[in-house]
């Protein structure tokens, strides 16, 4: 019983960072750039449904798509403002680019917002509870790994069955042949940081029914993001999936059955572990 | 790489500015502009020595607290149970570093790229983990260092005059080493093994071993700069000496001055500390994080229009100042 | 010999969280701080040491002004912050630092460089025991609290299985020890021992695990976040024991209650402070008034006093007290007066017997704790049973 209840909250929790982590790894998947502001694009979905719920009572659920066209924005402009004036500079001073937008968003946030810890309150799925052979879930958990699973699903079939999608796996795959087949690479990088940014900003508002809005919020969430795509192989949309869901796992059953201080230190042993064997991730080209 | 600039001459440079660095806690005796110096300093020896393994060897790490923290807690792990001289500590830390860089090195180093850098990043927080639940080393709440007891050979001073010139001496000894490194065949292998790693191996560089050189150089001098920075303050734990925060600032300061120069790591610690100190006291009091808002601007501006690093713009200020 | 002009203006300096994570509670202190500074500057009819009148009297009616800086949870920063105020603001005081660590660096300089340090809002027990000379504690310790803790079990009945949670940074492993030596000194069984990282996304496996281990007791040590997080995870897996005694932190921070609402209810937290002490202390409500005003000035809502902010309101007043005593604001004199310190009860908005320095230590020799519980939506004070509003509510009602 306790093994099912640990691998039911893990696979829960494993959903969402799959999500947050599916986003990140198809940035780096089509221009080979890690978005370090990324932990800070989730953080800012997270406000927009605690203002959305707070200020016109929409419910985060209901509210979700416009989480996700206003992060569309955001990654758009970020690309166009920031990204494609480093597009030629060493790996180095990409990420710090990103890195410092990280710490600006950050702050700015705290600037405009406070540091207050915020919750939305009663949202349709908070308080419920369904328990399963004895194994308990929460609603909101339960609806954001739904929502997470639906919205990797989405992500995985726009690559590979629309023309939009081949069109991006064909710059990720090579920017010259690209652009001689007609695809502008620039509109495909500003396309995908788009896409990454909707993705986390679907993370934000399924997250949002549960867990507090601060402006560090997303610091945690981005580092096991990091993790989890590096894990599943960068660029891997199944691999960052498999790699949060592992995480997930893995943090759950170490902090129920070994030590709960040392979860996180078995997440991050795991990674080491597996890229020893395999050095591009799970599900990288090797 | 070095610099033949018809600029400023790079000896007249460093002769002036090791002046006024040397010269400084003479001029300043407020212990502020002191420990602002002292910081520089610090921030120039770790940039220093994760350029050698970032900058030349080409190996991106975002753990280089893992060797400043094995620096800090082994010298004053020997200090607290057995009354061992810093000093001592000071090497001790360095070798049992060396020996964390190779057991780190030989695994990882067959990881490229952003899989090296996570892996390093991983390795960082385990460590910080370890250490946060290991009671002998202090857990959580971490070691103090007696105040009392200062002198020279217990690397403990009752003004910061004694903690500058050590600092300054530590960053001797750590350009030293680069400048001899990188004019040896050490330098060129790394060159190699940073441009094409293949390319490098097939034309017979042994990677591995000099790539395990390089970890291990900056891990002992990185280490040097943990034991310094545990009796200056007197005060260590694993938020201060093992987060993940301070492996990115040491990479931050090296990259934004320039990865792969000598002066690099120095310009960027010159730039990043003071104007890191500065947005604070000006707008650090208000608490509404205004600094780090400015902090984090400056920092995209300088990635976006000096990619290479602050290097870049010295030059062409001391080539227009040749020039004229 | 010329006569010293006497200061118009007599400079404090304050070092706190002022950004990042624990941002929050600075601005909270820093309201409190910024309003003691003004019932000492202007004359207000308050009871508490330099209510009325205008400036410090003792020292020429100089006003007091308090300098702020940042030290953003970093012992070196706290440490260089300490520095900067004592050479470059050249304040005659130094007041902070909330988090322990920092606390510990930033008055290593102050005793270097021979300055009063004055701290009132961290607990650590080791931070006294340095027996520095220029350093200065009003709150009591996690020591003290943890003790109380265990006086108060003893009054319940059929108690004798606890669990211990708490968050493993500096905070929380030092009550933990404490807990545990009380818990064995006064007969408990620890049934679990959880440690758990503060930055943690989810809590699930650690409520688990006290789960599994069916305690009656849960003793709780946690920040902010992971006070709210641990809190919806007991719901969401059903773990619910008796009582919930919480070290104070993240359960006695504003957004606690309005983040859980009903799911927040009954937990008991040791507090330094409450607004229900106004009850019995008609000062405390007069103040946390003062307090609502200022923070609506400052950031748009009001927000009452808790026990972070009034700890430093009384510190702040303390320090103010012992400079006007000293007459001057040379450090010694400072020093020297607060050695002398002797402040009565009716003074404080506090539960203390007054303000009175171990003359080793510099501990509060009068300092004391009480408990509060979560009933209806407010922090009410149920023990010691002296100063009460009402009665424990045990046990904690099933969840629904």
């Amino acid at each position: 019983m306790n093994f099912a209840q640990a691998l039911a909250s893990g696979l829960l929790t494993g959903f969402v960072y799959a999500l947050i982590a599916a986003g990140l790894t198809l940035i780096f998947g089509v221009m080979e750039i890690v978005n370090f502001a990324h932990g800070e694009f989730l953080m800012l979905s997270m406000y927009l449904s605690y203002f959305f719920h707070a200020s016109l009572h929409l419910d985060p659920l209901v509210a979700l798509p416009l989480n996700a066209l206003a992060l569309f924005a955001l990654g758009v402009i970020v690309y166009f403002a920031l990204i494609r004036r480093v597009l030629k500079a060493p790996m180095l001073a990409q990420v710090f680019a990103t890195f410092g937008l990280g710490v600006f968003l950050q702050n700015l946030a705290q600037f405009f917002w406070r540091p207050d810890f915020r919750t939305l309150g009663d949202t349709w799925v908070s308080g419920k509870r369904i328990a399963p052979f004895g194994v308990f879930v929460g609603g909101p958990q339960l609806a954001a790994a739904i929502g997470a699973v639906v919205t990797t699903w989405l992500l995985w079939w726009l690559l590979a069955r629309t023309s939009i999608g081949r069109a991006l796996l064909a710059t990720a795959e090579d920017k010259q042949a690209a652009a001689l087949m007609g695809i502008d690479p620039d509109r495909m990088f500003a396309l995908a940081w788009g896409i990454g940014a909707a993705c986390v900003g679907v993370a934000g508002a399924l997250l949002s029914t549960f867990h507090y809005v601060f402006p560090q919020v997303g610091s945690q969430f981005a580092l096991i993001a990091f993790v989890a795509v590096a894990l599943g192989g960068f660029g891997s949309v199944l691999g960052a999936f498999a790699g949060g869901i592992a995480i997930g796992v893995v943090e759950s059953l170490a902090g129920v059955f070994i030590q709960p201080a040392l979860k996180n230190l078995f997440v991050f042993a795991i990674y080491v572990l597996v890229v020893l064997v395999r050095p591009r991730g799970l599900l990288g080209k090797q | 790489m070095r610099p033949r600039t018809s600029g400023l001459s790079l000896q007249a440079a460093v002769a002036l500015l090791a002046a006024a660095v040397l010269g400084w806690p003479l001029i300043f005796r407020g212990p502020y502009p002191q420990h602002i110096m002292i910081l520089i300093l610090l921030n120039a020896l770790l940039g220093t020595a994760w350029n050698i393994l970032g900058g030349f060897a080409g190996q991106i790490s975002l753990g280089q607290a893992i060797f400043f923290g094995a620096g800090a807690y082994t010298s004053t792990l020997l200090a607290q149970h057995a009354e061992i001289s810093p000093w001592i500590g000071l090497v001790a830390g360095a070798l049992v570093a060396i020996v964390i860089a190779i057991a780190i090195g030989g695994p990882c180093f067959r990881l490229s790229g952003h899989y090296f850098a996570i892996a390093t990043i991983a390795l960082g927080e385990i460590a910080a983990i370890a250490v946060t639940n290991w009671d002998y080393a202090g857990g959580a709440v971490g070691l103090f260092l007696p105040v009392e007891g200062t002198g020279l050979a217990q690397m403990k001073f009752d003004d910061k005059r004694g903690y500058h010139y050590v600092i300054c001496a530590l960053l001797v000894l750590a350009l030293a080493v680069t400048v001899w490194l990188r004019g040896a065949r050490a330098g060129y292998y790394w060159r190699a093994i940073r441009e094409d790693q293949a390319a490098a191996r097939s034309a017979g560089v042994p990677a591995t071993r000099y790539k395990l050189l390089a970890i291990s150089i900056s891990a002992a001098l990185t280490a040097m700069a943990g034991t310094f920075y545990a009796q200056y303050v007197l005060f260590i734990d694993p938020p201060s000496v093992l987060p993940l925060s301070l492996s990115i600032q040491i990479c931050l300061v090296a990259v934004l001055g320039g990865a792969g120069t000598l002066l690099g790591p120095l310009l960027g610690a010159a730039v990043l500390v003071p104007l890191s100190a500065a947005t604070s006291v000006l707008l650090g009091g208000s608490g509404r994080s205004l600094d780090l808002v400015v902090y984090g601007a400056l920092i995209m501006v300088i990635a976006v229009f000096e990619p290479s690093g602050l290097v870049g713009l010295w030059r062409r200020i001391s080539a227009t100042v040749s020039r004229n | 010999m010329i006569l010293l002009a006497v200061a118009s203006e007599i400079v404090i300096g304050a070092v706190y969280p002022l950004s990042g994570n624990l941002a929050k509670v600075g601005t909270d202190i820093k309201d409190a701080v910024e309003l003691a500074a003004e019932i000492v500057n202007d004359d207000v009819d308050l009871p508490v040491p330099l209510g009325k009148g205008k400036g410090l009297p003792g020292v020429g009616g100089a006003r007091v002004r308090v300098v702020f800086a940042d030290h953003q949870s970093s012992p070196e920063k706290g440490l260089s912050e300490a520095e900067r105020l004592i050479t470059q603001e050249h304040v005659v005081a130094l007041i902070g630092s909330y988090n322990s660590n920092v606390t510990a660096t930033a008055s290593q300089a102050a005793e270097r460089l021979k300055i009063p340090f004055l701290n009132e809002t961290s607990t650590s027990p080791l931070l006294t025991a340095r027996g520095f000379k220029w350093f200065f504690r009003t709150t009591p310790t996690d020591d003290e609290f943890s003790d109380n803790f265990f006086k108060f079990l003893k009054t319940r009945k059929g108690v004798k299985r606890v669990a211990l949670m708490y968050e493993n940074t500096l905070f929380g492993s030092d009550v933990s020890r404490f807990e545990k030596r009380y818990a064995e000194k006064y007969g408990y069984e620890v049934v679990a021992d959880v440690a758990y990282d503060a930055k943690s996304t989810n809590l699930t496996s650690e409520i688990q695990r006290l789960k599994s281990a069916s305690p009656e007791v849960l003793l709780q040590t946690s920040y902010t976040s992971d006070a709210i997080l641990s809190t919806k995870t007991m719901k969401d897996l059903d773990f619910r024991p008796q009582a919930i005694l919480a070290m104070d932190a993240g359960h006695v921070a504003s957004e606690f209650v309005p983040a859980l609402g009903k799911d927040a209810e009954g937990i008991i937290s040791r507090e330094v402070w409450a607004l229900g002490l106004g009850a019995k202390k008609p000062i405390v409500a007069r103040v946390n008034d003062l307090f609502r005003k200022r923070t609506q000035a400052s950031r748009g809502a009001p927000v009452d006093m808790d026990g972070t902010s009034a700890r430093a309101f009384v510190g702040f007043l303390v320090l103010c007290e012992a400079i006007n005593r000293a007459g001057s604001t040379e450090p010694e004199k400072i020093r020297a007066a607060l050695e002398a310190t002797n402040i009565s009860a009716e003074a404080l908005i506090m539960p203390w017997q007054g303000v009175k320095f171990d003359p080793k230590t510099h501990q509060n020799a009068l300092g004391s704790g009480i408990l509060v519980q979560i009933q209806d939506g407010k922090y009410v004070v149920v023990y010691p049973f002296e100063l009460a509003q009402a009665e424990v509510r045990w046990p904690l009602a099933a969840w629904k």
